[in-house]
């Protein structure tokens, strides 16, 4: 790849860091690109620039959001006596497509992964636990992975949590074990909510 | 159980054994180098999903494997036990990576299914005996706890998983522990991972100590028989957490009464939760040196003989037996295993 220009090397280069991206799939998406009409480039080179302009954190749930706060934070439709606690910005957009939630969401940014070095200080925490504080809230639905790092954060926030008054849940068993929000089915999803247990 | 028939395929020296075996007792012989220790290591490999001999899965695929284009090694068995037929399969391969890295895949499959390490206990017992394992009695405490460990992980998936879980959360724990020591921050985030290592780690020193117990009890009717009534053996389990000795105990331990368990009608429950209380206790101390201190990874075993026509009251062996001693009492053991 040394002969090709460098506009090229540092295209393939930058496909190459994403996640599940090989530097194969990056030289063909580069390539691809390349090849093809000019407006699909140029769009995407938009589409991103945009991303990063006008894209934030909900200051709030700590959600991606355009305006701040985001949609479902100023939603007086939704019932913000009730909180769902979510890894990713990804897990919290597979359960509003159930479309049966009525509460509102929380985002981490990540699980407790101590030998990766994520401690909880480098999670969205102490902003849940303000959140909480600052009252109104009537419970909280813990919404991490059925993982043992998903687990371990569950674990680390109803010891939190439990003081502070608030009813504590965890989404039912029926998520498979070791699987992620993400990709589960809206049927699962649903009877997870709804089975939901006391933690 | 037994094995019926063995194959292997570019595993240590062989490329390729076919052998079928007879169901009675086989007397191997041979000059050296000529694979008689790598057939046994085979049958282990099957039995427990490691080596007994190395760490390193590299090591086991026949070494010009490679150059022949093929880094690849099978171990494959037909087991009976009682009415049932059953194979067990393990395959190695060296994968080189696109970064230039080399990872090992392994693959264990019984009856063509794939499945995890812990599925392959109880399928297949084999007790092993080399020139090595008086280390048992003479290495450091982790050589006893590997072989207490292996032992059990073999006939009990329960104990397997509870240790892979015990491990698991060590090693998470003692990571935020370094953190809190090197930068900071909250040290109720300790807890998830002491409530793991509470509730597996009483079921790792249940299993360790039942096993114990019953490995004294055998081995040291053998150890009997092997020295011709001389000499006595027992194996104690010192487990590094131990709640509050009752009063009574302290009594029997001054007369010489050996005792290694927790008090009875003190339930599973109430340990779990003694032993909680003791991580969260020495949380401090143990943020300052960046590990935990208490439970079953400290554990020890100790072997006690005695020969009392020898006027030899009662010695440690680890400490203070000879080599003969140590290796008659590795040998008791392992026919203790047998049984
Ligand atoms: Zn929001």
């Amino acid at each position: 790849m040394s002969t090709a220009p460098a506009a090229v090397t540092r295209l393939i280069e930058a496909f190459a860091q994403l996640p599940g991206i090989g530097h194969k799939t990056a030289a063909r998406l580069t390539f691809f690109l390349l090849r093809n009409r000019l407006d699909l480039a140029v769009h995407l080179a938009e589409a991103l620039r945009e991303l990063k302009e006008r894209t934030r954190f909900c200051s709030i749930c700590y959600n991606i959001t355009e305006e701040d706060p985001c949609p479902i934070c100023s939603d007086p439709g939704r019932d913000h006596s009730l909180i769902c606690v979510v890894e990713e910005p990804l897990d919290m957009l597979a359960i509003e497509q159930v479309g049966t939630y009525k509460g509102v969401y929380h985002v981490l940014h990540g699980v407790l992964a101590p030998s990766e070095g994520i401690f909880v200080e480098n999670l969205r925490i102490s902003e849940l636990l303000t959140r909480v504080r600052s009252g109104g809230v009537r419970e909280v639905i813990l919404a991490t992975n059925p993982t043992g790092e998903g687990d371990w954060t569950a674990s680390y926030l109803v010891h939190q949590l439990r003081p502070l008054g608030v009813r504590v849940t965890r989404l039912g068993r029926g998520l498979p074990m070791g699987g992620d929000l993400e990709y589960a089915d809206v049927v699962t999803l649903t009877r997870a909510l709804e089975g939901r247990e006391e933690m | 159980m037994h094995i019926r028939y063995l194959s292997l395929t570019n595993f240590r020296n062989y490329a390729r054994l076919e052998l079928a075996l007879p169901e009675r007792p086989l007397l191997l012989y041979g000059a050296n180098a000529q694979g008689k220790t790598s057939l046994l290591e085979a049958i282990y490999l099957l039995a427990t999903g490691s080596s007994p001999l190395t760490s390193l899965d590299r090591q086991l695929i026949r070494w010009n494997a490679e150059a022949e284009g093929l880094p690849y090694a099978r171990v494959w068995a037909e087991v009976a036990h009682r009415a049932r037929r059953y194979e067990i399969e393990i395959a190695l391969e060296r994968k080189a990576l696109s970064n230039g890295t080399v990872r090992m895949h392994k693959t264990i499959r019984i009856d063509r299914v794939r499945k995890r390490r812990t599925d392959l206990a109880g399928r297949l017992n084999a007790v092993l005996f080399m020139p090595q394992d008086v280390e048992i009695v003479s290495g450091s405490p982790a050589v006893r706890r590997h072989y207490l460990d292996a032992a059990l992980c073999q006939v009990d998936a329960a104990y397997c998983t509870a240790l892979e879980r015990y491990t698991e959360a060590l090693r998470q724990r003692n990571a935020v522990l370094r953190h809190l020591r090197d930068e900071g921050g909250d040290p109720a985030q300790l807890a998830p991972f002491e409530e793991i290592l509470a509730r597996q780690g009483v079921i790792v020193a249940h299993g360790r100590r039942e096993l114990v117990a019953a490995l004294s009890h055998y081995a040291g009717h053998i150890h009997r028989q092997l020295t011709g009534e001389l000499e006595w053996l027992r194996l104690e389990y010192r487990p590094n957490f131990d709640p509050a000795a009752p009063p009574w105990l302290k009594y029997q331990m001054e007369l010489g009464l050996h005792y290694s368990g927790p008090p009875p009608g003190v339930t599973d429950e109430e340990l779990v939760e003694a032993f909680r209380q003791t991580l969260v206790r020495r949380r401090k101390e143990e943020i300052a040196r960046g590990t935990t201190l208490t439970g079953p990874h400290r554990d020890e075993m100790r072997f006690i003989a005695g020969s009392p026509a020898l006027g030899i009251h009662e010695v440690d062996l680890g400490m203070y037996g000879s080599r003969g001693q140590q290796r008659t009492a590795v040998l008791a053991l392992k026919l203790a295993e047998l049984a």
